[in-house]
């Protein structure tokens, strides 16, 4: 120890052992609130999240337990699925509406972004319109899709008939089923991703664009060579996070179709419904309950791989 | 000679001036019919975001039977109420949109306050294990209710006595959907930004960590709380498969499961439907109207803007 520091121990009236002991109870003291602070948080969060996920795992290899108490039957679950051609089209189903659903209400909302970016005038007013079908339930979404879609009464099949046109019958039609639903959540959510984008545009530095501009590049050629490339992150971004959501989607199929016809519109979280609450054949409700787990924690793990990309990308350019 | 070099200058002059008048109509036109077809389009999509909702009010003021007929009615030629005194009469609306307030309500009070307190202590105290037990909220971020459903199910009906848990209870509601990470990631993200010689400055004044937080950290962190609190709010209040799966008394329902029980298997009364429908989504357009700003900001937050 230097003479300098040897001096001001001396100042202090505690000697070096005292700090030391003082100042372990302080740091034992400071873990304790530390602990405090979160424990009320924690106590549901590991009864009711982390350990349900393990439990998860743990019933796949069981049979029974909602009503009952549950059965080991080893790995009969996993054969099951892996012979189950439904669990196979249910996950065809859901990579089938997460596709066609982003691809069209991330297409409709950067447009309509776009446009309500560079016409302010009452853009406020179209901004709370389009947020409306967000406040609703999806499940009344998919109630108000009843009469857009429903064959006797449906505002379609209606306007069909005037026209003097035939009836559709939609939900005898697994494709026009399912393109349903997916109508149905993107008309929910396209308010939603347009303040989103609208948001992320008005971030595009105006001077780039200006400079742009200067040079001649025309507006289509601004967007792709300019704004696009700058929004790059964020959109990958997004459309994880909208691919994690849509994984999820059943309210609305709940409510218009029940998985039919014929499962041609059964989820995921469909089947993992009907299989536990509905047909009791709840092992294989189980396996694909880790299943939807196991691809929306690859799918977490991403996300967040590209928002530290970003933000390494952010200090590199700093 | 004079004469003509005039003409020449006059022609030298006019030409650029008639073209450049020329592309400015030209752009003055096309920037009209962009213009133009940029608000037909936002217009049309204002009538198909809002349309469905007030074409709603149609089968809501007419006799079910009415919806059959050929050709269609557009609008109703009566004013029939008889809907919505059966929604009020013949099902358990009232009593479902109640249970909605006390579950979505119950769940936004409990977040907020377990919530702020995780996410003080994440950001600004030290202890051992912060940055592992952190991690565990992180890595569970998007778990899906539908991949615990089982489990939930289980331990909500074997909860201990003194809780007062289980199927068709409130506790048995609302207990598994208090523990949502995002709500103590957004937390510590915005604490995170509070000036740390604030918090310094009054622990060296001899405060206590909860006068701390308190006192000074809770005033500031207002507008996240308010975020927090209608994002929690919005998104327990359409909660479906949750509600569905722990509630099987029409008594306990909440207003998503109980409208969607009004599909029967084989008799379905549309009118009803409607009416309900328009019960519920009048008042939340109403409320949202009025806080317009906050629930915009909320809805953002969620998607962990960064």
């Amino acid at each position: 120890m230097s003479a300098v520091t040897e001096e001001a121990w001396d100042e202090l009236s505690l000697s070096p052992e005292e700090y030391r002991r003082a100042s372990g109870r302080y740091r034992h003291r400071r873990s304790l609130t530390g602990y405090l602070f979160i424990l009320p948080y924690f106590v549901p969060f590991l009864v009711f999240l982390v350990v349900p996920v393990f439990w998860s795992l743990w019933l796949s290899f069981n049979q029974g337990g909602l009503l009952d108490s549950a059965k080991f039957v080893g790995f009969q679950n996993w054969r099951e699925i892996a012979s189950d051609s439904e669990l196979t089209l249910s996950i065809e189903n859901t990579a089938k509406y997460v596709v066609t659903a982003i691809f069209l209400v991330f297409t409709l909302a950067l447009f309509l972004a776009l446009i309500l970016n560079r016409y302010r005038r009452g853009s406020n007013f179209f901004k709370l319109a389009l947020y409306v079908p967000l406040l609703a339930p999806a499940v009344l979404v998919g109630l108000v899709w009843q009469f857009i879609a429903n064959y006797d009464f449906g505002l379609f099949n209606l306007i069909l008939t005037t026209l003097g046109l035939t009836r559709v019958n939609i939900f005898g039609s697994g494709t026009l089923s399912l393109l349903t639903i997916v109508l149905a959540e993107v008309w929910r959510g396209l308010g939603f991703w347009t303040l989103y984008f609208l948001a992320s545009l008005q971030n595009v530095p105006e001077e780039l664009l200006d400079a742009a501009r200067v040079d001649g590049a025309r507006g289509l050629q601004r967007f792709r060579r300019v704004t696009l490339p700058l929004l790059r992150p964020m959109l990958l971004f997004a459309v994880v996070i909208a691919i994690i959501a849509n994984f999820q989607v059943f309210d609305t199929v709940y409510v218009l179709t029940q998985g039919g016809p014929y499962e041609q519109t059964s989820t995921m979280v469909w089947f993992i419904w009907e299989h536990l609450f509905q047909f009791q054949q709840t092992g294989q409700g189980y396996a694909a309950a880790v299943i939807l787990l196991g691809i929306i924690l690859v799918l977490t793990a991403v996300s967040f791989w590209l928002l530290g990309s970003r933000s390494r990308r952010r200090r590199r350019a700093a | 000679m004079a004469a003509s070099s005039t003409h020449v200058e006059a022609a030298a002059a006019a030409a650029p001036s008639a073209d450049f008048a020329r592309a400015a109509r030209r752009h003055r036109l096309f920037g009209l019919g962009k213009g133009t077809l940029a608000y037909a389009a936002l217009i049309l999509f204002a009538v198909i975001a809002i349309g469905p909702f007030v074409y709603l009010l149609s089968p809501s003021l007419r006799q079910s039977y009415d919806l059959f007929t050929f050709p269609p009615q557009w609008l109703p030629h009566s004013l029939y109420l008889g809907n919505f005194g059966a929604v009020l009469h013949q099902t358990s609306y009232l009593r479902w949109g109640l249970n909605t307030l006390i579950f979505a309500t119950s769940v936004t009070a409990i977040t907020l306050v377990i919530d702020t307190l995780a996410g003080y202590a994440f950001a600004r105290l030290q202890f051992p294990a912060r940055g592992l037990l952190f991690g565990l909220v992180i890595a569970t971020l998007m778990i899906p209710t539908a991949a615990i459903l089982a489990p939930l199910y289980i331990i909500v009906s074997n909860l201990p006595a003194w809780t007062h848990a289980g199927a068709n209870t409130y506790p048995g509601m609302v207990l598994p959907m208090v523990c949502s990470p995002l709500g103590v990631f957004m937390m510590r993200q915005f604490m995170s930004t509070l000036p740390e010689g604030l918090v310094e400055a009054a622990r060296l004044d001899g405060a206590t960590e909860f006068q701390i937080f308190r006192k000074i950290v809770l005033p500031l962190m207002k507008p996240a709380i308010v975020v927090l609190g209608i994002f929690t709010f919005m998104f327990q209040w359409v909660n479906f498969l949750w509600p569905l799966a722990i509630t099987s008394t029409d008594s306990m329902k909440t207003l998503t499961v109980g409208i969607a029980s009004l599909q029967g298997q084989f008799v379905t009364n549309w009118g009803i439907i409607s009416a309900a429908a328009v019960m519920t989504m009048g008042p939340i357009i109403i409320v949202f109207l009025i806080f317009q700003k906050w629930f915009v900001r909320a809805s953002m937050a969620g998607a962990l803007k960064q």
